[in-house]
């Protein structure tokens, strides 16, 4: 199907391709989605400094995330797809990326979770306080009476994720369709 | 069943069973006289009988599992269906005729809907919908698919000669039976794999496909049933629109009967506060009313049940108490086991019945063959345009698996015992054929199911504990997918998903459940409470057991179980990291007698809860008092919170917690106190240089009056026991440094001279005990009105162990921000040494509150407590009315 369109296959988006995987197909139609959004005025308005605007270049690796693993590539190559979907969701949590969770972090994500739930909000604190606790059971084990556990590391994250298989969790169906359609 | 005797009883009793049957004819007639005894037997024959058979066949139950090897091997529904051959043959040979068959409206009525109910409500509903997709193709399509091809294969085979000619069917009659044989049994599948342990996506699938082929089983043995009644020469070409037409009238008009009862459940629930005791009634009465209504207008009476019990479950359980969830899920559970050993039972029963059969080597075999055969190919070709969509394509080995469990059971038997002999004159074929049919599929399948399944090395399902973590990453993951979903304009199904929990949230949760579980509903915070509610009993567990093995013990493991701190040492900690602000604590003679008693109080002060004192009379029938049980948990809860975010603090979080001068104290007094008892385990009572003050108060009194001024909550107080509020404060003694620093702590951090242990007085032997002064143990005594109370509680509590709290107490809900990152790193080197400046509360009230628990010792202890406390400011400040005022502010704030 792709092959259809390789009239308009450039070298950018073959280097795209390379780099993030997608079929030119879907290079295309999520280029179409890119131009659509960035048109928006709504989107446009947003706070000034509120997010660097992102070019289509990092739009397609964002994407890329959500790319379904391709099983087809061997043990080791699926384990490091595994790996980079966390490190983005890692990042998504360490905000001030220092290579931490710290409680802090920790404790705007479950805020961020619980937002529709006005009357939960002040659980959120004690919430990620248990999570963190687990997760520092889980990560350090046997832990002296003084220890400190600083924030989860990647290391830890990985640990803690063990059994979720990201396989589905961080995936968009439709990315693997040829045929996705958009709306417009 | 029901209208048949039970002929080994009803033979030699006919006799006396005459008698009593002809007294009531003839009233007018005066009586012989009184009589002694009479036999009723005809009058409860046909209850009796039932709880006999349910009787046997819980009975037979209990003795297939006595043996483990066996049901290892075989599942039970095999050892049921064989139980019920041997049954039936001592019937039939005692009877000479077969009695107690499964009828088909017994089984319709009352066998089938529990244990629809049962899969429904206990649906994994997350699941379910996510390969809802999968399920319906394999329920629609796949069911079709599988009657018609066995039906025109038969028909083939019959054409071909193969088939007796005394089998006397045409297409339509094939069609027919394919339609009920085609039919995967939700029963069956059920029984075979819950044993099997398949992983969850394989499970559901096939489950799910149980359930939900219903409606096209139903419909097809329907339209089929009436065109062989027509005649296969009067049907018209709209009569087939009909028939396809009525496939989506009854699959969706079951689904919608099931989800509009199920919303009159949930709405129900809501307003039964004050009637929890008809709660589990409620539950099965709309979800059985919703079968029969479906039944009524012949719709997919399973679909029905299925839709209510998975609709109706999130709200239900928010709503209904405690005790009514637990009551709900055994007696679902319990109804629906026991229907489904009745009906292999019965179904082995009714195979002994040759009088129906007919047999028909050809049709018999076709009809394994063709079934299996079938079923195989519509699973792989239906997989394979699913695999296309699909994120996780179903192996081969998913393939084998659930053609291989397409178990047939005692619908199909059902329907095919419904059928008309006069319409369809191969009839007894029909059901000798089902019968094989279904003892195959569920003898020999579920048999070897187990073996192939290990031998194919399908994934099993992992049983891990939920961690709070995972549920988080869990709901991130779908609240990022969403957002991708919407970024890149492709409205999917995670997208539809969170449109759907968007107005779940807003509209439905608010109108159909209760005010106050609406609020606290949240699945994060459920799997929160869950693990505290865990934590808190397997505390409540070792510190038992601990206590009365060593001791003491140490080490704060991290682990969660040992969050809920398996030590003794800890409960000493914990409670005495309080301020005590008793003015009447009295120093008494210490023993290690008196350590002992200490040890073991607050052991019991941590890990038991209220006592109660009064019950209520309760032997009301329409009401239970009160959820004692649902309290408690809560009790448990906080207090576990309790210790968790203090244990939290202390061990691993030094830093950001920082508004505590208590906390540096208190990991030091972890250590002193494991030496402490360790030395009161040796048997030496050290009696120097340390200072106890343990108060023990009885409340009693006091707590009644004050029960007089908020007396609005009446329901709280009769809980109100003796409320013992314990405090123990361990202090320095040089001699004991060595010991602790190398047992418990090798750290290097700066030791504290050793502690020593922590002596109490009892107060009941000083007879102070009608000064009621509330201390920090505040959440023992508290009774949460709901959870957000019990929160704030247990962190106003908590607030109190750290320093006295302000005036609002109650609401300090959030932690005041700490500048967490500088000191971080520092932590572990300087942890007595910070004083935090977040920590909104004038530090004078606090050391007041501290210092007048010192001064309550002798000065002396005072200062040897110094060097530990590492505050150069924590002078004595004496016990002044400032103290006494505190107490009763944080009593009343605590209160409210």
């Amino acid at each position: 199907m792709g092959v259809a369109h390789s009239r308009s296959v450039s070298k950018e988006v073959r280097e795209l391709e390379s780099k993030t995987g997608f079929s030119s197909d879907q290079i295309e139609r999520l280029h179409r989605r890119f131009k659509q959004l960035s048109g928006d005025q709504n989107l446009r308005k947003g706070s000034s400094g509120l997010a660097d605007e992102i070019n289509f270049e990092d739009f397609l690796t964002i994407m890329s995330y959500f790319r379904p693993i391709d099983t087809n590539t061997g043990e080791e190559q699926v384990a490091q797809s595994r790996k980079e979907k966390l490190r983005f969701l890692f990042h998504m949590y360490d905000a001030d990326s220092d290579g931490r969770i710290t409680l802090e972090e920790y404790r705007n994500v479950v805020e961020e979770l619980l937002l529709e739930n006005q009357h939960m909000e002040e659980s959120a604190g004690s919430i990620a306080e248990g999570a963190m606790m687990e997760a520092a059971s889980v990560c350090l084990g046997q832990m002296e009476p003084d220890q400190v556990y600083e924030g989860i590391t990647f290391e830890d994250f990985l640990k803690i994720l063990q059994g979720i298989d990201i396989e589905s969790k961080m995936h968009i169906c439709f990315l693997n369709m040829e045929t996705m359609a958009l709306c417009h | 069943m029901l209208r048949a005797a039970l002929s080994l009883l009803a033979l030699p009793l006919a006799g006396a069973a005459e008698e009593p049957t002809q007294k009531p004819e003839s009233p007018g007639e005066p009586l012989p006289g009184l009589e002694l005894f009479r036999w009723q037997w005809h009058e409860v024959e046909a209850p009796y009988l039932v709880a006999l058979w349910i009787l046997v066949a819980s009975l037979a139950k209990i003795v297939f599992h006595l043996s483990r090897k066996v049901t290892s091997l075989v599942p039970e529904s095999c050892l049921l269906i064989l139980l019920g051959l041997v049954l039936g043959g001592i019937v039939l040979a005692v009877a000479k005729k077969a009695e107690y068959q499964l009828e088909p409206g017994t089984f319709f009525l009352f066998l089938l809907p529990p244990i629809v109910l049962d899969s429904g409500y206990f649906m994994p509903s997350r699941l379910f919908f996510d390969n809802l997709g999968a399920i319906l193709t394999y329920a629609v399509v796949g069911t079709l698919w599988n009657a018609f091809t066995t039906g025109a294969a038969l028909w083939g085979l019959q054409q071909a000669g193969l088939v007796a000619p005394r089998v006397q069917a045409g297409l339509l009659d094939f069609l027919l039976f394919g339609s009920l044989i085609s039919a995967v049994d939700p029963v069956a599948v059920l029984a075979v794999f819950e044993e099997v342990h398949v992983n969850e996506t394989l499970f559901i699938i096939v489950f799910g496909e149980s359930l939900l082929n219903d409606a096209v089983t139903v419909v097809l043995y329907k339209v089929c049933n009436s065109f062989v009644e027509m005649g296969s020469a009067n049907v018209q070409a709209t009569d087939y629109l009909k028939g396809v037409a009525s496939l989506f009238v009854v699959s969706l008009g079951g689904a919608a009967v099931g989800l509009v009862f199920a919303f009159l459940l949930a709405l129900t629930t809501r307003f039964t506060k004050r009637v929890r005791i008809i709660e589990p009634l409620l539950v099965f009465l709309l979800a059985y009313a919703a079968y029969l209504t479906a039944e009524m207008a012949s719709l997919s009476a399973i679909l029905a049940v299925t839709m209510c019990g998975l609709g109706c479950k999130k709200y239900v359980e928010a709503n209904i108490s405690h005790k009514s969830r637990t009551t709900v899920k055994y007696t679902m559970k319990t109804l629906a086991s026991c229907a489904e050993t009745v009906i292999f039972m019965l179904l082995g029963i009714s195979a002994v019945d040759s009088s129906k059969w007919a047999w028909d080597s050809g049709l018999v075999l076709g009809t394994l063959i063709f079934i299996l055969f079938f079923r195989a190919l519509g699973v792989v070709l239906q997989t394979w345009v699913l695999n296309q969509f699909r994120l996780i394509p179903l192996d081969k080995i998913d393939q084998v698996v659930m053609s291989y469990g397409g178990l047939r059971g005692a619908v199909a038997f059902a329907l095919v015992i419904l059928l008309d002999r006069t319409k369809v004159p191969a009839k007894d074929y029909f059901v000798a054929t089902t019968i094989v049919v279904v003892f195959f599929t569920v003898i020999v399948q579920g048999l070897t199911i187990k073996p192939l399944v290990k031998w194919l090395k399908v994934k099993r399902s992992e049983h891990h504990k939920p961690t709070l973590n995972q549920e988080l990453h869990e709901h991130t993951f779908d609240h990022i997918l969403a957002a991708v979903e919407d970024v890149v304009g492709h409205h999917g199904y995670h997208y539809w998903r969170d449109r759907w929990e968007q107005f779940d949230k807003k509209y439905l949760s608010q109108l159909l459940m209760r005010r106050s579980a609406y609020r606290i509903r949240d699945q994060i915070w459920d799997v929160y409470y869950r693990l505290n509610i865990r934590d808190a009993i397997s505390f409540v567990d070792q510190g038992g057991h601990v206590l009365s093995s060593t001791g003491l013990t140490l080490p704060s493991m991290p682990s969660r179980n040992s969050v809920a701190e398996t030590s003794v040492t800890n409960l000493l900690r914990e409670s005495g990291s309080g301020a005590c602000l008793d003015l009447q604590v009295i120093d008494t003679v210490r023993s290690g007698r008196d350590r002992e008693d200490a040890v073991m109080h607050h052991l019991l002060c941590g890990g038991l809860y209220k006592p109660r004192r009064r019950y209520k009379a309760s032997c009301s029938r329409h009401f239970i008092s009160d959820d004692a049980q649902e309290r408690q948990d809560k009790e448990v809860f906080q207090q576990n919170m309790k210790r968790r975010l203090e244990s939290f603090k202390s061990t691993k979080h030094n830093i950001c917690f920082t508004k505590s001068k208590p906390r540096p104290r208190k990991t030091g007094r972890r250590k002193k106190d494991g030496v402490a008892n360790a030395e009161a385990t040796n048997g030496k009572p050290r009696d120097l240089g340390f200072q106890d003050t343990a108060a023990v108060i009885l409340t009693v009194e006091s707590e009644e009056e004050e029960e007089e001024s908020d007396s609005s909550e009446t329901e709280k107080e009769d809980d109100e026991g003796i409320i013992f509020v314990a405090r123990a404060t361990s202090e320095v003694l040089q001699e004991g440094k060595v010991s602790g620093s190398l047992e418990v702590c090798p750290s290097p951090r700066i030791i504290p001279p050793s502690p020593t242990c922590a002596e109490k007085e009892l107060p009941w032997k000083s007879g102070q005990g009608d000064l009621a002064v509330y201390v920090s143990s505040e959440t023992t005594k508290i009774v949460p009105v709901d959870m957000q109370t019990g929160w704030n509680q247990s962190m106003s509590s908590l607030e109190s162990l750290a320093s006295p709290p302000c005036n609002q107490a109650p609401t300090l809900t959030c932690l005041p921000p700490h500048p967490r990152g500088a000191e971080e790193p520092q932590a572990p080197l300087y942890p007595p040494s910070d004083p935090r400046p977040s920590f909104a509360f004038p530090p004078s009230l606090a050391k007041a509150g501290r210092s007048h628990s010192e001064s309550s010792a002798d000065l002396p202890q005072q200062q040897e407590l110094q060097p530990l406390m590492g505050h150069k400011n924590h002078t004595h400040l004496s016990p002044g009315t400032a103290n006494s005022h505190w107490c009763i502010q944080f009593n009343r704030g605590s209160r409210l």
